[in-house]
C-alpha cells in the first residue's frame, strides 16, 4: 500500500468539498475503508490525497425526516442493523444488513460507502433500489437528490462528480401494507459476496392484486438493475402460482449476468429467476416482518 | 464426555491408565489465547532486514535481461539479488527447481528476484524498479496437451514432459476378474487444486552469522531433512565445514505445507548472506495463495468390478497428475494413493498406474492427506454406484467388503488392528442410517471409508524420531524430541504418554522441539505418524528412566525392584503398601550421594516398516488406520444449495491418548473435507491464479461447519504407544465422498468433480431432468 | 514522507505515536508497540485474525488507518486478559480444546468477548454467527463454539465449573 499521501479530515461537508477541490484528481474519499483500503493495498487505487468523512456530524445519524427515513452516509451497517426502527420499516434493507461481508467489516463499512463503491453486488443496493431510496448529494453548487437507481452509471461508476459527496440516503416512507425481502445466493453462509441478490418490496391492493411492487436485482449486471417488465407484469395480472413463475421468468431476462469466477451467467441468471419467484412468494405469505 | 466405541477383545483405557486418555488441556494453550506465542510473523532480530520477491508475470517464458540498478540505488535497500549474482541453487527432489530462475521462467509464480531492505516497505517499493525483459513462450496448461506430441518443454534437456516416476502396482489379474465380474463401472473423476489456507503465512528468518555458520528459524515440519537441504547453500558458496542450526517457530497452520524447502527460505539465507546481516521473509496473504504449492490435482479414471453378492472382484486406476512445472511431493503422492487403491476393502486384483506431467502451472504438495482425499473420492463414490447396480445398501455393501484384523493386502500390508466394521456401524448409528437412506425428498444420507498409514510411513531411508528425556533434582522431567508440533498437539500427547509411564503429572512433563541443534533426528511431522512414531520414542526413553528409578530405589529400599512401581511422584511397592518414596527425594539421593548418578535416557525408534518396492509393493508403515465418514445432508433443488444437517465422523484410533485433542483433529480435518467437497478452488488461468484471497477462495466459516460427531474406535494396536495409531489426516480424507454419496441419495445427481459447487449441482439436476 | 502524530489509548494507556498516513492501526500495535498477539492473517479483512476492540466495537485493524484512530479506544489480548469475562473465555478455550496452531485465537477471542458483553446467554448460532468472520482452520469451530457457550454458562465472579488446568483431574496426578 502507498505509505505517503496527503490526509484530510474536514469536520463539514463544505469543507469536505473544499479538500476535494484543493486535491484534485488523485483524491479519493474515505468512509469505513473496508473497500479502499483492500484496493490500496493491492496498489489498484494509490491515492495522492484522501479525504476522511468519518468527522462530520451532517454525515450521520439515522432517523425520521418529512420526505422519509434518513440514512446518514456514515451510518454504519452494524449501526443500521442495530437500529430498530429501521429494521421493522425495512426488513429488506436488515436482511441485507445482516448478510453484508463478516461482522467485523460491518462495524467499519458504512451505508455511504456501499453505494458509492458502485459494486453491481452491493448487498445494502439492492433492497434500498425495491424501497424507493432517494441519494442526497452534496456539491459546491449546492445540494441535489437523485432516485438511488439512478445514482449508479455502471460498475465503479456514478453520478458523483470529482468534489461531490453522498450526505444520505432517503427511504420514502413504505406504505402500511408494504411487504419486503432481500435474497442472496452464494456459495458459503458466512463471509460471503452475493452471486445474486433479490430485493423485493411490494404492496398489495387487495388479495390477489398488487398495489405496487418494486424488484432489484444485484451482482447480474454492471449495476443494480430493476426487473421492470416483471414488475409491469405483477401489477396487471391476478397473482397465481403461474404469474410468480412467469414473473420470475421476466426478472432473469432482466438480468444481464456475465460469466466470472465466481458464478456462470447461466447460473446467476437461474438464480434471479428463482430469488425473485421466492421472494415473492415470502412477501406474499404475509412475511417481510421476519 | 467423548463417544468411545472398545472394538471387541480390546481392553478398556479407563481403568489402566491415569493420564492416557484423559482429556488434558494443551500445555501451549495458555500462551496461546494469551497473545504471548511467538510465530514468525513476530520474530525480530537485531538489526535484521526484510526480503521480499519478485515474481514471473508470465507462466512460460525466456528472460531476456534484469536490470537491478535502479532497485539497487534506492536508499533502504541492502541487496538485491537474481540468479544471475548468485550461485545456482537446485532444490525439490528431482533437482529440477532452481531457488533463482534464470534463462527461462517456467510458472507465474517463478522467482526471478530478491530484495533485503530496511522495512518490507522499502523492499516492495525496490521490487518495482527492477526492469526484466521477457520472450514469452508457448506454455502448456493441460497434463494431456503436455504430453502429447510437440508440445511445448518445460525443461527442454529432459525431452518430455513426463516425469520420470513410473508409479505403478499390480497385484492378480484384473482383466479376468473384470471378465467374470457380474457388475462394473468405469468412470473418470477431476480433482482440482486446493491450499492449505494456514492462518498465518509462511515465513523464515535466515542469520548468516559472522563466522560462517547459519541459523534459519522457520514454522517447518521437517527441522531435520531441511537441514540437510539448507546445507546446499553451503556447496554453492563453497563454504566449507559449516554449520546449519533450524530453529523450529510455532507455526500457524502446516497441513503439509510445511513439508518441504522452497525457494523462498534459500532466498532469505543467501540475502543474509550476502548482507552480513539477519533478513525476515513472510508472505503476504495473497503470496501465500500463488507462491505455496498445494494439493495436487488428479485426473482419474477407475474401473471397479463386484460379483451378484457384492463381493468386490477388482479395481483398475490410471491417473494423471498434473505436476507444474517443479517436482515437489506432489508428484509422489501415488505412493500415497496406491494404499487406498490396493487395500481399502478386500480386493483381489489390483492394477494401479499414475502418470506425473509438467505443465506451466503452479507445482503442488504434500496436504493433509497426502492424494488420499483425491483417490478416496474416487473409489468411495464408485462403491455407490457399485452397490446400487448390486441392489445392495452402500453401508452393507462396504461391510461385505470391509477390511479385519491380520489381514494381508495384495500390497502387502500387514493389518495389525482394524476397526472398519466399527466405524461403519458408529455412522449407521449417528445417522440413522436405516431410517433415512433412500427417503429423496432433497434429503439424503452418505457414507465414506477410508484407510492411511497409522505407524508411520518409511518414504525415506529412516523413519525414525529420537528421544532424550532428562529428569531434575525436583522430579520435572524434560523431553527433547526430534518431534514437531504444529498446532495439532503431539507435545501434549507426549507428555501424557511419558507422563503414564513415570508416574508423574502431564504438566509436570515439558516437552522441547525447538531446533537441530537441541534435538535428535526426527523425519519430520507427515503421515499422521508423530502420535506413533514419536510416542513409541518417547515412552521407551520413559521406559528407560523408569528403569534406573526404580533400580536406584531398590537400592535404597533394600527392595525387589521388580516389586516397585511409579505413581503419585512416588516410588511405591505392589506387595507393600507403606512403602513409599517421593520421585524427588529419590533424585536427589542419586544426585547428590557419592559418584553422582542422574536420569538420562534416549531412545531413537525407527518402526518396523518397510519401503515400497519396484512394484510399489511392501509394508509402509507399522499399523493403518481405518475410518467412517457419515452425513446427512438437504439439497435445495432449485439452487443446488448444500446444507448439511448431521455429520459423523468415526476414526479406529487404536487408543485416545487424549481424546479431546483427538476430536479437534477429527472436527478439523472434517472441516476441511467439507471445505474441498463444497467450496474450496484455487482457481487458474493460464497457470495464473485468480482468486489469491479468502474472499473469492472460500475457506468453511463457523456457519458453514456442522457440528461434527465424533466417534473414536479404540483397537489397541499391538505396535502403537498406549495402543494408539496415527489419525491427523484420516478426518479429511473422506468428507467428499461421503458428501457426494448423500447428495446422490437426495436428488439421483452423481458429481465426478470438486468442488461441488450449488451451480454444479443443479447443472447436473437439470441435466438429469 | 510525511508523518502525523496520533494519540491513541491502547489497553488502557495513552500512547503517541508516529505514523505514515498509509499505515494501519494493526500496524502500530504490533511493529510501534509491541503488541504481537494481535495477528495479521490477511490484510484485507477476510481473515478476523487482526480483530480489536476499536471503541468499544470489534473490528479488524488491518483496515482501520492509524491516523483515523487517533484519540480512539483500543483493547487487544494483551489488556484485555486482564478482565475477568476474558478470563473465562480464556479458561474455556483451554479447557475444551479451542486452541490448536492458535493463530486466529486472539482475534476469536476478541469477537467472542464482544457477543458475551452484549449478549451474555447466547445461542449457538448466535455464537456463529458472532464467529463467522474470523477463519480457522485446524478446528473445525466446534470446539471454539462449546467453549465460548461453556464461558457464557457461567455466572459472572464465579470460577466455574471447569477445573480441568488447576487440579483436580487425574491427568494432571
Amino acid at each position: 500500500m502507498k505509505k505517503n499521501f496527503l490526509y484530510f479530515e474536514p469536520a463539514t461537508v463544505a469543507q469536505a468539498i473544499a479538500d476535494l477541490k484543493e486535491s484534485g484528481a488523485g483524491a479519493w474519499r474515505l468512509a469505513g475503508g473496508t473497500d479502499l483500503l483492500v484496493r490500496m493495498k493491492r496498489r489498484e487505487i494509490n491515492p495522492d490525497a484522501l479525504v476522511d468523512l468519518k468527522n462530520i456530524p451532517e454525515l450521520a445519524g439515522i432517523g425520521a425526516e418529512e420526505s422519509g427515513f434518513r440514512l446518514g452516509a456514515l451510518t454504519t451497517v452494524a449501526a443500521l442493523l442495530r437500529n430498530e426502527e429501521a429494521g421493522r420499516l425495512f426488513p429488506a434493507l436488515r436482511q441485507a444488513a445482516a448478510v453484508m461481508a463478516s461482522p467485523q467489516i460491518r462495524e467499519l463499512a458504512t451505508l455511504g460507502g456501499n453505494v458509492c463503491n458502485a459494486s453491481p453486488a452491493a448487498d445494502l443496493v439492492p433492497p434500498l433500489v425495491a424501497a424507493g431510496a432517494q441519494a442526497v448529494i452534496a456539491g459546491d453548487d449546492g445540494t441535489r437528490t437523485v432516485p438511488l437507481e439512478e445514482f449508479f452509471r455502471g460498475p465503479r461508476e456514478t453520478v458523483l462528480r470529482a468534489q461531490d459527496i453522498l450526505t444520505a440516503v432517503i427511504v420514502p416512507w413504505p406504505s402500511k401494507n408494504c411487504r419486503s425481502v432481500y435474497l442472496k445466493q452464494g456459495i458459503r453462509r458466512g463471509h460471503e459476496i452475493a452471486i445474486a441478490g433479490v430485493a423485493v418490496s411490494l404492496v398489495r391492493r387487495e388479495k390477489n392484486r398488487l398495489a405496487d411492487v418494486r424488484i432489484a436485482l444485484g451482482a447480474v449486471g454492471p449495476t443494480v438493475l430493476r426487473a421492470r417488465k416483471a414488475e409491469e407484469f405483477l401489477r396487471q395480472h391476478t397473482l397465481s402460482e403461474a404469474v410468480l413463475a412467469e414473473a420470475g421468468g421476466l426478472a432473469a431476462l432482466a438480468a444481464q449476468p456475465v460469466d466470472d469466477i465466481r458464478a456462470s451467467a447461466w447460473y446467476r441468471r437461474e438464480m434471479v429467476r428463482v430469488l425473485t419467484i421466492r421472494a415473492l412468494q415470502f412477501c406474499l405469505a404475509g412475511g417481510g416482518d421476519e | 464426555m467423548d463417544k468411545r466405541i472398545i472394538a471387541a477383545g480390546t481392553a478398556e483405557a479407563e481403568n489402566r491408565f491415569r493420564r492416557v486418555g484423559k482429556r488434558v488441556p494443551k500445555l501451549d494453550a495458555w500462551e496461546k489465547v494469551s497473545g504471548r506465542t511467538q510465530y514468525i510473523h513476530d520474530l525480530k532480530l537485531p538489526n535484521m532486514l526484510h526480503a521480499r520477491i519478485l515474481y514471473s508475470k508470465y507462466p512460460h517464458a525466456r528472460i531476456i535481461h534484469i536490470d537491478p540498478s535502479r532497485a539497487e540505488k534506492l536508499p533502504g535497500v541492502k541487496a538485491v539479488i537474481t540468479g544471475y549474482n548468485t550461485p545456482e541453487i537446485r532444490i525439490g527432489f528431482l533437482n529440477d527447481n532452481p531457488v533463482l530462475k534464470k534463462d527461462k521462467v517456467r510458472q507465474y509464480r517463478d522467482e526471478v528476484a530478491a530484495v533485503a531492505a530496511v522495512d518490507p516497505d522499502v523492499a516492495a517499493e525496490a521490487l518495482e524498479l527492477i526492469r526484466v525483459e521477457y520472450e514469452e513462450l508457448p506454455a502448456v496448461f493441460d497434463p494431456g496437451e503436455a504430453m502429447a506430441e510437440g508440445a511445448p518443454l518445460v525443461h527442454a534437456k529432459k525431452g518430455t514432459n513426463v516425469l520420470n516416476l513410473p508409479w505403478q502396482f499390480s497385484a492378480g489379474d484384473v482383466e479376468a476378474a473384470r471378465e467374470n465380474s457380474a457388475f462394473v463401472v468405469e468412470e473418470t473423476y477431476r480433482l482440482t487444486w486446493v491450499t492449505h489456507c494456514c492462518l498465518g503465512t509462511a515465513g523464515c528468518v535466515a542469520d548468516f552469522h559472522p563466522n560462517g555458520n547459519l541459523t534459519v528459524y522457520t514454522p517447518t515440519q521437517i527441522r531435520f531433512l531441511a537441514q540437510r537441504d539448507f546445507m546446499k547453500v553451503f556447496d554453492a558458496l563453497g563454504l566449507r565445514g559449516k554449520k546449519v542450526n533450524v530453529v523450529q517457530v510455532k507455526a500457524g497452520g502446516a497441513f503439509g505445507s510445511k513439508l518441504d524447502t522452497y525457494p523462498y527460505e534459500y532466498i532469505t539465507i543467501l540475502l543474509s548472506y550476502y548482507t552480513g546481516r539477519p533478513v525476515k521473509l513472510v508472505f503476504t496473504r495473497e503470496e501465500e495463495f500463488f507462491a505455496t504449492p498445494g494439493r495436487q490435482p488428479a485426473i482419474i479414471k477407475i474401473a471397479q468390478g463386484c460379483t451378484a453378492g457384492g463381493q468386490l472382484t477388482f479395481r483398475d486406476v490410471k491417473m494423471i497428475l498434473d505436476n507444474g512445472a517443479y517436482t515437489s511431493w506432489g508428484a509422489t503422492t501415488p505412493t500415497v494413493m496406491v494404499m487406498p487403491v490396493s487395500s481399502l476393502y478386500k480386493v483381489p486384483n489390483i492394477r494401479y498406474e499414475a502418470t506425473c506431467v509438467y505443465t506451466n502451472n503452479i507445482y503442488c504438495t504434500a496436504m493433509r492427506g497426502y492424494g488420499n482425499p483425491q483417490i478416496t473420492f474416487a473409489i468411495e463414490s464408485q462403491i455407490d454406484t457399485l452397490a446400487e447396480m448390486a441392489g445392495i445398501d452402500p453401508l452393507e455393501f462396504r461391510l461385505i467388503n470391509a477390511n479385519t484384523p491380520g489381514e494381508v493386502t495384495p500390497q502387502k500390508f500387514q493389518v495389525t488392528s482394524c476397526g472398519l466394521k466399527e466405524c461403519l456401524e458408529a455412522v449407521r448409528a449417528g445417522i440413522g442410517w436405516d431410517e433415512k437412506k433412500g427417503r429423496g425428498g432433497g434429503r439424503g444420507v452418505g457414507v465414506a471409508a477410508l484407510l492411511h498409514v497409522g505407524g508411520g510411513a518409511r518414504i525415506y531411508r529412516s523413519d525414525g524420531c529420537g528421544v532424550i528425556l532428562k529428569m531434575d533434582d525436583f522430579g520435572k522431567v524434560t523431553v527433547l524430541t526430534g518431534a514437531t508440533d504444529m498446532g495439532q498437539g503431539s507435545e501434549t500427547v507426549i507428555a501424557q504418554i511419558v507422563a503414564e509411564e513415570l508416574g508423574v503429572k502431564v504438566t509436570d512433563v515439558t516437552v522441547v522441539n525447538s531446533s537441530t541443534d537441541t534435538e535428535t533426528w526426527d523425519v519430520g511431522a507427515h503421515a499422521s505418524r508423530t502420535t506413533f512414531v514419536a510416542g513409541n520414542a518417547a515412552l521407551r526413553a520413559a521406559r528407560q528412566a523408569k528403569e534406573k528409578i526404580l533400580a536406584a530405589a531398590a537400592r535404597i529400599l533394600k527392595h525387589d525392584a521388580a516389586d516397585l512401581y511409579l505413581e503419585g511422584e512416588q516410588i511405591r511397592s505392589f506387595s507393600q503398601p507403606g512403602v513409599r518414596l517421593e520421585l524427588a527425594k529419590l533424585l536427589r539421593q542419586m544426585h547428590f550421594a557419592g559418584g553422582g548418578q542422574v536420569v538420562v535416557a534416549d531412545y531413537f525408534y525407527d518402526p518396523p516398516t518397510e519401503m515400497l518396492d519396484r512394484n510399489m509393493s511392501g509394508n509402509l508403515s507399522a499399523a493403518y488406520t481405518y475410518g467412517a465418514h457419515g452425513v446427512e445432508v438437504e439439497v435445495d433443488r432449485e439452487t443446488g444449495q448444500v446444507k448439511i444437517l448431521n455429520y459423523v465422523c468415526a476414526i479406529d484410533a487404536g487408543r485416545a491418548i487424549n481424546p479431546m485433542l483427538l476430536e479437534g483433529q477429527l472436527e478439523g480435518g472434517v472441516a476441511m473435507g467439507i471445505g474441498y467437497a463444497l467450496m474450496e478452488e484455487l482457481k487458474l488461468s493460464n497457470g495464473k491464479v485468480l482468486n489469491p484471497n479468502f474472499l473469492d477462495y472460500r475457506l468453511p466459516t463457523s456457519l458453514d461447519v456442522p457440528k461434527v460427531q465424533s466417534v473414536i474406535v479404540e483397537t489397541d494396536d499391538s505396535e502403537g504407544p498406549f495402543g494408539a495409531k496415527g489419525i491427523g489426516e484420516p478426518p479429511a480424507v473422506a468428507a467428499a465422498p461421503a458428501i457426494a454419496n448423500a447428495v446422490y441419495d437426495a436428488v439421483g445427481v452423481r458429481l465426478r468433480e470438486l468442488p461441488m459447487t450449488p451451480e454444479k449441482i443443479l447443472a447436473a439436476i437439470e441435466d438429469k431432468s | 514522507m510525511m508523518f502525523h502524530q496520533i494519540t491513541l489509548t491502547v489497553n488502557g494507556s495513552l500512547f503517541t505515536v508516529m505514523v505514515a498516513p498509509g499505515d494501519t492501526l494493526l500496524e502500530v500495535l504490533r511493529e510501534k508497540l509491541g503488541l504481537t498477539g494481535t495477528k495479521k492473517g490477511c490484510d484485507t479483512g477476510d481473515c478476523g485474525a487482526c480483530t480489536v476492540l476499536f471503541d468499544g466495537r470489534p473490528v479488524p485493524s488491518c483496515l482501520v488507518l492509524a491516523r483515523a484512530a487517533h484519540g480512539k479506544e483500543v483493547w487487544t489480548v494483551e489488556g484485555l486478559s486482564g478482565d475477568p469475562g476474558f478470563r473465562r473465555l480464556q479458561e474455556n478455550f483451554v479447557n475444551r480444546g479451542a486452541v490448536q496452531c492458535g493463530f486466529c485465537t486472539p482475534g476469536m477471542l476478541v469477537a467472542a468477548f464482544v457477543l458475551l458483553r452484549t449478549t451474555p446467554r447466547p445461542t449457538e448460532e448466535e455464537v456463529r454467527e458472532a464467529i463467522s468472520g474470523n477463519l480457522c482452520r485446524c478446528t473445525g469451530y466446534q470446539k471454539i463454539v462449546e467453549a465460548v457457550l461453556a464461558a457464557a454458562a457461567i455466572p459472572e465472579g464465579s470460577r466455574g465449573p471447569d477445573q480441568l488446568s488447576e487440579g483436580g483431574d487425574p491427568a494432571n496426578g
